[in-house]
Order: structure tokens, then sequence, then C-alpha cells
């Protein structure tokens, strides 16, 4: 117990002291343990890479809605619930969330023990056995799914989390059916440097190509094993398979592409970097390579582990457009007089509306000196769409459904014109300004260290 | 599918801004020449013009409450540097807590005080301010916030005296109530606003206490003319946010359910505002001069 908390607040002071973006959990009121960081405050957010979008079509309805589903803490119960944690909390855009932490239930950023007692006391088994936070890039094509490779459906994987892990009422097909098809459209970011058979071009290094070559070489003690055995190159580098690795049981082969933003490594997150699995393969299996072949495969698993634009920059422009994707389920949802789904999509956004608002500061923050009148109109622009939203749920609701298409016809005219402009006016005044974000999580900091201090 | 009866007070579907003139305020009618129903029409303008002025004679008895709020904010205040220059911790505490009541329960107002407001309520900055003296009085349980008190003091007495002649409209009052309900609907999942001193809960309790007395001592009584099903549908929207609120820690506060209660009641409000006269609601910062 005491390691555990102890390196909470060890990791947490660090956070403090440290000039990071991110800010944890402060106080003695909140849901959550205090010093759970849960990153929500990165400006640079993974890039989401839809396969729909990418063939040259576009999301359907069904994205759409799963989209939703994954980011409303509404599909969770219990403290995830009251907390506003989401599934995409987590995963954020579909990627891992490798500063994810949170006291008690982290051994280190990037893990989570899921079985433990804040989200679901019924699934506590008292262990202390966290597994990190994965990347759904690509998963329509990683099954079976879990760490352990536990269950063979996506649909029966997806629901467990909710139900067990998250304590989450029971989704309705409708959703869970969405939420897979959302899942499967994320997409792996493309890597140029790879060609068909997961081959590496000819452009590759020559450490690279030497990396390639050691990686399909079979262990000089077991000639039926290779890394390239169970990470198949043409096939994701994966063979959909459980291995016993010397972690610590049976875990399935991870894929390998775009394995460069998934750190930290192995289940449970033990492993920051490429080097160190590199070396406990050659502990592990005492395959005998020398400092150049371990530098050539770590090479290797950075050319292959790549991605096309990892990351962006999160701000209005992001923000609104995902929030018009969301919204356009209403689109469909209420002329087919769906109130479950109304209801969903309309908590949903405005939740997201609202987040977005406090990216715009009050007058309250005198950090900002700037653009008064412009982020006063951004705030009051976002809460009418917030109230133009509720109007619709409860005309829904209500059964009056030509009400609720006329609120969000009226929904749709703001989001495409006043309010990217108003919210796009103020940006250089809000906190998707590196500055003004800097200076605001400073001020907290401030706040926080003053709260710490010492008396005198 | 479950059927619901529509609530005689269920708001239609409401303009925004810059969608055009549909739907706009009977008071602010356009041209009627034209129209058969003109003597009708230019009735029932004259009736919302003269509501609206009798609106604004109602908001002249939300002065006195919103003056004895400020007052007993000062008097928290007061007692505060009193107990620092006693040593007294917990009662610096207790008076800090006082102090805060009386400012939150006005805030339907005071905001609207802007430079005021940023003196005596910044965040995140622990320069000035109520949580400036939080953070250092709770968090770290020191003493040494006798500038900072003094500062308190001197902001809440020039806005004392700013409030005795500001100008109270019904419009005003019922954006600046509009706005703190909203307030009260934001995530607080992070400990809220005052998370050093636990008191984030209190502040929304107050919150919702001033939206009550703004709207029972301003508006109550014109839209229960007017609708009396929406006069009760606004005091129920008001008693469940206080009912959601009486949670004993804010960890226990189902929040989503005080998103959607206090995104009705001001869906509730912006459909009481054309009925008595008033423009739509704007929940833009109030700025006072």
């Amino acid at each position: 117990m005491w390691s555990a908390w102890s390196a909470a607040l060890l990791c947490w002071l660090a956070l403090i002291a440290a000039p990071v973006e991110a800010f944890p959990v402060n106080g003695n009121q909140t849901v959550l343990p205090v010093g759970t960081e849960l990153n929500e405050d990165a400006l640079d957010r993974p890039r989401e890479v839809f396969r729909s979008e990418a063939l040259g079509g576009r999301k359907s309805y069904l994205v759409n809605l799963g989209d939703v589903a994954f980011s409303s803490p509404a599909i969770l119960g219990g403290t995830a619930r009251q907390a506003g944690i989401s599934c995409s909390t987590c995963h954020v855009n579909g990627a891992s969330n490798p500063k994810f932490y949170l006291p008690g239930l982290s051994t280190r950023p990037g893990n989570l023990i899921t079985t433990g007692g804040l989200f679901n006391f019924r699934a506590n088994n008292h262990l202390l056995d966290p597994v990190t936070i994965p990347s759904l890039r690509g998963a329509r094509y990683l099954a079976p799914y879990g760490h352990d490779g536990r269950m063979a459906s996506l649909r029966d994987f997806v629901r467990n989390v909710i139900v067990n892990e998250f304590a989450g009422p029971e989704p309705s097909p409708a959703v869970l059916d969405a939420m897979v098809v959302y899942l499967e459209d994320i997409d792996f970011l493309p890597n140029p440097r790879l060609a068909p058979g997961g081959r590496l071009r000819p452009q590759a290094s020559i450490p690279e190509q030497r990396g390639e070559a050691l990686f399909a070489k079979p262990f000089p003690h077991d000639p039926s094993l290779s890394c390239a055995g169970c990470h198949v190159p043409s096939g994701a580098f994966i063979d959909h398979r459980q291995h016993d690795v010397g972690s610590g049981g049976l875990y399935k082969t991870p894929t390998l592409l775009n394995a460069d933003f998934n750190a930290p490594y192995f289940h449970d997150g033990r492993y920051e970097t490429y080097a160190q699995v590199v070396a406990h393969f050659d502990r592990t299996f005492d395959i005998g390579l020398s400092v150049r072949d371990q530098d050539d495969l770590v090479a290797y698993l950075t050319a292959i582990g790549d991605g096309q634009q990892p990351y962006e920059r999160d701000g209005v422009i992001p923000r609104l457009k995902e929030i018009m994707d969301f919204a356009s389920v209403l689109g469909a949802a209420i002329p087919a007089r769906d109130t479950e789904i109304i209801d969903l999509v309309a908590n949903t956004v405005g939740g997201e509306l609202r987040e977005l608002t406090e990216n715009f500061p009050t007058r309250k923050d005198t950090n900002v000196s700037g653009g008064s009148e412009e982020r006063n109109l951004a705030r009051a622009l976002l809460k009418d769409l917030v109230l133009c939203l509720r109007r619709i749920d409860l005309a829904a609701t209500a059964g009056r459904f030509d009400d609720a298409a006329t609120e969000y016809a009226n929904f749709r005219k703001l989001t495409i014109s006043s309010v990217p402009v108003a919210l796009q006016n103020a940006e250089p005044w809000s906190l998707f300004n590196p500055a003004i974000h800097d200076a605001h999580f400073a001020a907290l900091r401030q706040m926080t260290e003053a709260a710490n201090s010492a008396g005198h | 599918m479950k059927h619901i009866d529509t609530p005689a007070w269920a708001p239609t579907a409401v303009p925004l801004p810059h969608c055009g003139a549909a739907g706009r305020p009977a008071a602010r009618g356009s041209p009627t020449r034209l129209f058969p129903g003109l003597a009708l029409a230019c009735v029932t303008l004259a009736t919302v013009t003269v509501q609206a002025g009798s609106l604004d004679a109602a908001a002249e008895r939300y002065r006195p409450l919103m003056a004895e709020e400020i007052d007993r904010s000062l008097t928290g205040a007061r007692a505060l540097r009193d107990a620092l220059l006693a040593n007294d911790l917990e009662g610096a505490q207790q008076a800090w807590i006082a102090a805060r009541v009386g400012w939150e329960r006005a805030e339907v107002f005071t905001s609207g005080f802007t430079e005021l407001d940023a003196e005596i309520d910044a965040w995140p900055n622990a320069v000035t301010g109520f949580h400036a003296i939080e953070a250092k009085l709770f968090g770290a349980r020191r003493m040494d916030v006798q500038p900072e008190t003094d500062a308190l003091i001197f902001h809440l007495t020039d806005l004392r005296v700013k409030i005795r002649d500001t100008r109270l409209t019904a419009q005003g009052l019922l954006n600046g109530a509009a706005k703190l309900a909203y307030e009260v609907g934001e995530s607080k999942a992070d400990g809220g606003e005052s998370r050093f001193s636990g008191t984030s809960l209190d502040d929304m309790r107050n919150n919702v206490d001033g939206v009550e007395a703004v709207f029972r001592i301003v508006f109550a009584a014109e839209i229960e003319g007017r609708d009396p099903k929406l006069a009760d549908a606004l005091r129920t929207k008001i008693d469940q946010l206080q009912t959601l609120l009486r949670v004993p820690a804010l960890g226990r506060l189902d929040s989503n359910k005080l998103r959607a209660e206090s995104e009705e009641l001001i869906v509730a409000f912006q459909t009481a505002a054309p009925l008595i006269g008033l423009d739509r609601l704007s929940l833009k910062d109030l700025v006072q001069r």
C-alpha cells in the first residue's frame, strides 16, 4: 500500500516540478484520487485516421454514433461517470494515453488495473495487475482482444469493459454495434517506410536492413522461434496467438505497426523503450545479440513502428469538426424518433461543448489580458449551443420531433456560420494558444504550490 | 415508445442569435401596419413594454437582498482579519467560509462588476482574492494572508458602495440568474473552484439559493400571472437543483443529472422571458459600470 501511494505522490510532485503541459487532479473533494493524471490538457493529440475517410468515403452514421458513445461518460457507470471519464479519456482519439495515471490503480503512467475497486467494486480481485492502455488503431485486424487475448469478439470485449470493468449499464444492441463499427474504422497511421508484405522499402538504412534480417533469423537455441515467427510482417506483425515470453504469463502478440507511439511496452508497461524490449528478449531467449545487433533491431522496430503525422495540434477547427460529426447523428435520429440516441448525442455533445467553452478563459482568469470581448462572445455562443441541444432533447422526450428538427436546423446553422468565426476570433486568447495555455496551468501549479507550502 | 405529456410550459424551438428574425420576442415587433391585427399587436406591444417597466421596478426589490449578501460577505472577511490577528486558524477558516456564502449568493448580479470580480474571485491565479487566501489558509494551513485579506475587504467595500447606485434591470437579473444556473451545471470532477477548502459544493448551493431569490423576488409573480404552470415548473426546477445538491460530499453528486436540470431551468427561463416582455436570454458576461 505504502509503495503505491508513495509512488503516486512522488509522481505528482515530479509533475508539478517539471514543465509539463498536463495537470493532475488535486484538492480534497475530487471524485478521483488526488494526483490522478488524465492528460486531458495536452495540446498535441494523437491523430485519428478513419478507414472510411482514408479510402475516399465518409464516416457512416454508425461510426459517428459509436464515436459519440465512446466519448460519453454516461456509457460507463459509477465513479467513471461521476468523474466525466469516457472510453476516449484513456484511448485518446483511438490511440493510447501514456500519461494516464491513477494513484492506487496505476504502477506507472500509461497503465491501469482494470479490475480494481474504484470503478466497480464487484470486479475487484485485489491484485496489483495493471495493464497498459492499448492503442486501438487497426483494431479490426487485431483479434483476439485483451492483453491476454481472452476474447475472440470485439463486441464481447467492449461490452465487458463497459459493464464489468466500469460498472456501466447494459448498452443497447444498437449502441454496442455502433461502438464496434467505430473501432473497426480506426485505421493505422500510414507508414511510407513499409512496402507490401510488411517489408522495409529499399531506401531503408543499413542498420534498419540488418535489423530486418535479424528479425527473421531463427533463435540460436530454438530455431523454431524468431521475432518474425510471431510478429508476422505480412500480417500486421501479429499471429493472433498468445505466447509466454517471460513476462509473467501468456499474452497475445501485439502489433508493431505504429508502435513507436504506443510506449510503454509489454502488457504491464514495464519497458519504456525498444532497447529495453530487445534486451529482454535477448536475455529471455539467450539469443546472443551484440550491441550492434540490438541497435539494428531497435532501428528496424523504429522504422516499422513509424506513422505519418502521429499528432495534431488541438484547436478550434478539429474540435468543431468532431462536434459537428457527433451532432450529425441527430440528423438521422430525430426523423427516426429515436429518443435514446437523441438523448445520448445531446448530452455527449453538450458535454464536449462545455469542455470546449473552458478553453476560453473568463475574465476571472487574470493571466489573459486581451480578447476579452472575443472570449466572452465565444463562450456565450457555445453556451447557446449547449442549450440548443438541451431543447432538442426536451422536445424529443416530449414527442415534439418537429420542434427538435427545427432546433437541430438552428444548431447546424450556427455551427457552420457564426460559431466558427467567433471561436477562431477568440482562439489567440484561448488555451489553444501555447503561451496562454502555459500561463493558465502555471497559475494552477502556483495555487497548488501555495496550498502545499509549509507554514511559517 | 414511452409517451410523455408535453407540459404547458414546454419550450418551442427558440431562435438562436444570428439565425434570422423568426421568433423574436413580441416587444421587438417589426412594422405591423400592413397586418389586419394591427390594433391587437399594438396593445400587446404596449402591454409588454409596461411589463418590462414594472419588472424593472420589481428588480429594485432585489437590491436590499443583494446589499445584505455583500454585507454578509464583508462581515465574514472582517471576521477573517480578526481571526488572523488572533492567530486563530480554525476561526479564520470558518470566517472565510462565511464570507463566501454572501458572495456566491450575490453572484447573480455581482459578476457583472468585472474588474472587482477579478480582484475578489480571481481563478486560477493565486495572487489575490478569495482563492489566494483559500490556498494558503486551507491547503497549507498558513496564516500569512493578512495583505490578501485587507485587499479583499477593500474590494468588497468598494463593491458595497457601487451596488448602492447601480441600475438594476429585470433583463440583467434574468440573464445573471441563467448564467449562474449554467455554471452550477459545470463539471466539478476536478474538485471545483473552492477545491482546497472543500467548499465547492457550498458554492453551488449558494449559487442556486441566489437564483431562487432572484426568481422569487423579481419574476415569480409576473410569470405566475402569465403562465402559472410555467411558474410552477420553474419553482420545481430550482427545487430539484437544491435537492440534488443536498449530498454529503462533492463526490456523491449526480453531476449529469445536475447539468441536465440546470440547463432545463435555463430553457424554462428562456420560455418565460418573452412572456414577461424581456428579450431572449444572453449568457454573455455582464458588464456593470
